[in-house]
C-alpha cells in the first residue's frame, strides 16, 4: 500500500490519499493521469489492466485501487 | 413524424401511452415494441428491416459470446493457477473474434448506408486526379433514421458482454426493446443496456406523477425547440447557405445563432425524449448539463451530448489507451520525455481515435472530420499547456480559482465552441474556411447597427422573442448549475399557482412558437446524423 501511495503522491502531491474517495469524481485524476497511473502500477505490481478495469469505482480512492491491484494479482 | 410535430405529441404518443396502459402488465412490453416498430416505420418505412436485422444480430452474437465465455470460465476453473494467465490470453482470442464479427457487421451496415456516397465521391476525386476515367456511381439510397444511435447501442451491448461487464440477455424481446425504444431512436440519448432494458420490459404502469412530470419536461423541450431553435433557424440558414454575400460580422452572428440554435434544439429534443420516457416510468440518461458553463473544451464534452462522449471514452479512449501499443508508447515516452510530458504521445493516440470517430460519426463530410479534429487539437493542447500555465500562474500570483479567472475560462471556451460549430454547420469544409476567414479579414462592426441583421429573415420582434427566451433558458441553466431544481420547487407550490405555471408555459409555446405562416417546418438536426 505504501508503494501505491508513493506512486500517487509522485503524480499528484498534496492530496490526502488516506481519506480521499473522489479522485475521479472531483477530477483530481483526469483521463491522461489514469493512463500514466496504469502504466506505473503495471510496472510496480506486475499486473495487467484491461479496459474493463478502467472504471471510476476502481480509481476513486487509494483503497479501491489497492483492491483492484490485489484482484489482478490474483489473476481474476 | 418527429418528436416536435403534432402527429407525435397529439396523436402517436398519447395513443401509445393509452394502449400501453390498457394492456395487461405482462404483455405491455409487446405493446411498447409494436409502437417502437410503428414509429420506426413512419420515419424510415421499409428500412425497418435494418433495425430488425441489427436487433437479431445483436441478440444472437450476444448469446454466442455468452456461451463461449461461460465455457471458457469452466476451462479456466480447471486450469492450474500458474498457467491461468497464459491460458486466459489464448481463450480471449476466440472471444475477441466473435466480438469483432458482431462489431464489423454493425459497422459495415453503418458504413454502407451512411458513408458509401462520401467514399464514392472522394474515390472519384482521387481517380480524376490520377487521370483515370472510370468513376464510381454515387448511390442515392437513404439511411435508416437513427442508425448512428442504435448501432452504438448495439456495439456497447456486445462490448459489455465481451469485456465481462454484464451477462448476455437470453430474451430477444428485451434486446429488441432496448434497440428500438421510440423516444430515443431518432436522436438518442445513447443508452446502455443495464440502464434501460429491464425497466422497458417490466411493463410498469403509467402513474399520475410520471405522467405530469414527464409532460412538464416535454413542454420545456417544446419551448426550446419551437420558440428558440426554429426561429433562429431562419437566420442561420440564410447566412450559411448564402455565406458568400455576407461580411464577417454577419457570419459571426450566424455562428453564434447556430450554436444557440443547436443547443436549444438538441437539448430541447432531449427534454421531449426524456419526458416521454418518464411518462413510461423509464429514467433515461441526461445528455446535457449546462454546457456553456464549461471552463475547458474537455469539460464541455462532459456536459454536451454526454452519452456520446461517455460512449467514446468507454469504448474507444480506454481500450486504445490499454492496448499493447499505447502502453509501450507510454513507457518509452515517459523514459525519454519524463513524467510530465512523456505520457502525452500515448494519450494523443487514443484521443486522436476518439475525435476522428466523433467527427466521422456526425456525418459524411470533411467538415465533420475537421470538427472532430478541431477538438482533438484543443484538448491535446490544453493538456500539453496545463503544466506551463500552472507554473506561470503560480509565478505571477494569478489565482486560477477566483471568479474572474473562471469567467474568463468560460468565455474563452464559449468562443472556441462557436468557432467549432461554424465548421460543423458550414455547407462544406471550404465554405467553413471562407466564413472563418471573413470573421478575421472582413469584419464590419457596422453590420450590427445598420439593420443588416434585420434583413436575414428575422424582424425585431423575432429577435426580441428569441433573446427573452434565451435569457429564460440561461436563468434556468444557472439555477441548475447552482443545484436549484425548478421542477421540484414548482411541484411544491399550491395547486392553482402550479397550474398557472404549466398553462403559462403551454401558452408561451403556442403564442411564441415559430410555426405556421411565415415559418417553414424545421427537421430535427441530430436525426440527420
Amino acid at each position: 500500500m505504501e508503494k501505491l501511495k508513493s506512486i500517487l503522491e509522485a503524480m499528484h502531491p498534496g492530496v490526502d490519499y488516506d481519506t480521499c474517495t473522489t479522485l475521479i469524481d472531483d477530477h483530481i485524476l483526469g483521463s491522461f493521469d489514469v493512463i500514466n497511473l496504469v502504466s506505473d502500477l503495471e510496472d510496480a505490481f506486475d499486473v495487467e489492466f484491461s479496459p474493463v478495469d478502467i472504471v471510476p469505482e476502481n480509481f476513486n480512492s487509494m483503497q479501491s485501487l489497492w483492491q483492484t491491484i490485489l484482484r489482478l494479482q490474483d489473476g481474476e | 413524424m418527429a418528436y416536435h410535430q403534432t402527429s407525435y405529441f397529439l396523436f402517436f404518443f398519447p395513443l401509445a401511452v393509452l394502449c400501453y396502459q390498457l394492456t395487461p402488465e405482462r404483455h405491455r412490453w409487446k405493446t411498447l415494441l409494436f409502437f417502437n416498430y410503428l414509429f420506426f416505420f413512419f420515419i424510415s418505412k421499409k428500412l425497418l428491416a435494418c433495425l430488425l436485422v441489427s436487433s437479431a444480430l445483436t441478440h444472437y452474437v450476444g448469446l454466442w459470446l455468452g456461451y463461449v465465455k461461460a465455457r471458457h470460465r469452466e476451462i479456466l476453473a480447471q486450469t492450474a493457477r500458474e498457467e491461468r494467465r497464459e491460458r486466459k490470453q489464448s481463450l480471449k482470442q476466440k472471444e475477441r473474434r466473435i466480438f469483432l464479427f458482431g462489431l464489423l457487421v454493425h459497422l459495415g451496415l453503418l458504413l454502407f448506408f451512411k458513408y458509401t456516397g462520401f467514399l464514392a465521391l472522394n474515390a472519384n476525386f482521387l481517380l480524376g486526379g490520377l487521370g483515370v476515367s472510370a468513376r464510381f456511381t454515387i448511390p442515392a439510397w437513404a439511411a435508416p433514421v437513427g442508425i448512428s444511435f442504435y448501432t452504438l447501442q448495439a456495439v456497447s451491448y456486445l462490448a459489455d458482454i465481451y469485456l465481462g461487464k454484464m451477462e448476455e440477455d437470453t430474451n430477444l424481446g428485451r434486446v429488441a426493446l432496448y434497440m428500438s425504444f421510440f423516444p430515443t431512436i431518432m436522436e438518442g440519448p445513447i443508452c446502455r443496456y443495464t440502464e434501460t432494458a429491464r425497466r422497458l420490459y417490466s411493463g410498469a404502469p403509467v402513474n399520475w406523477e410520471n405522467l405530469t412530470r414527464g409532460s412538464q419536461r416535454m413542454i420545456w423541450g417544446f419551448f426550446k425547440k419551437l420558440v428558440i431553435a426554429d426561429r433562429l433557424d431562419i437566420l442561420v440558414k440564410t447566412v450559411f447557405n448564402g455565406y458568400v454575400q455576407y461580411d464577417g460580422a454577419v457570419v459571426a452572428a450566424a455562428a453564434l445563432g447556430y450554436t444557440l440554435q443547436l443547443y436549444a434544439e438538441f437539448s430541447g429534443c432531449m427534454d421531449i425524449v426524456i419526458g416521454s420516457g418518464e411518462v413510461f416510468g423509464i429514467k433515461l440518461p441526461e445528455n446535457f448539463r449546462q454546457p456553456f458553463f464549461s471552463r475547458t473544451a474537455s469539460e464541455f464534452w462532459t456536459r454536451w451530448h454526454i452519452t456520446l462522449g461517455a460512449w467514446f471514452r468507454d469504448y474507444i479512449f480506454y481500450p486504445v489507451s490499454m492496448s499493447g501499443f499505447a502502453k509501450k508508447l507510454n513507457r518509452n515516452g515517459r523514459k525519454r520525455l519524463g513524467p510530465v510530458y512523456g505520457g502525452i504521445p500515448a494519450a494523443a493516440c487514443a484521443l486522436f481515435a476518439v475525435w476522428l470517430c466523433n467527427g466521422i460519426w456526425h456525418g459524411s463530410g470533411w467538415h465533420y472530420i475537421f470538427f472532430g479534429l478541431y477538438y482533438f487539437v484543443l484538448i491535446l493542447a490544453g493538456n500539453i499547456l496545463e503544466p506551463a500555465v500552472k507554473e506561470f500562474s503560480e509565478r505571477r500570483g494569478i489565482d486560477r480559482a477566483c471568479a474572474a479567472y473562471r469567467m474568463w475560462q468560460r468565455i474563452r471556451t464559449f468562443l472556441l465552441v462557436i468557432f467549432g460549430e461554424l465548421f460543423f454547420r458550414a455547407v462544406s469544409l471550404r465554405a467553413g474556411f471562407v466564413m472563418a476567414g471573413k470573421m478575421f479579414a472582413n469584419f464590419l462592426p457596422a453590420s450590427f447597427t445598420n439593420g443588416t441583421l434585420l434583413k436575414l429573415g428575422l424582424d425585431g420582434k423575432d429577435f426580441t422573442v428569441a433573446a427573452c427566451a434565451l435569457l429564460l433558458v440561461f436563468v434556468v441553466d444557472y439555477l441548475h448549475e447552482r443545484g436549484f431544481h425548478i421542477r421540484d420547487k414548482v411541484a411544491g407550490w399550491r395547486l392553482p399557482l402550479r397550474w398557472c405555471v404549466y398553462y403559462g408555459a403551454i401558452a408561451l409555446v403556442i403564442v411564441f412558437g415559430a410555426y405556421g405562416a411565415g415559418y417553414a417546418p424545421v427537421e430535427l438536426i441530430y436525426a440527420g446524423f
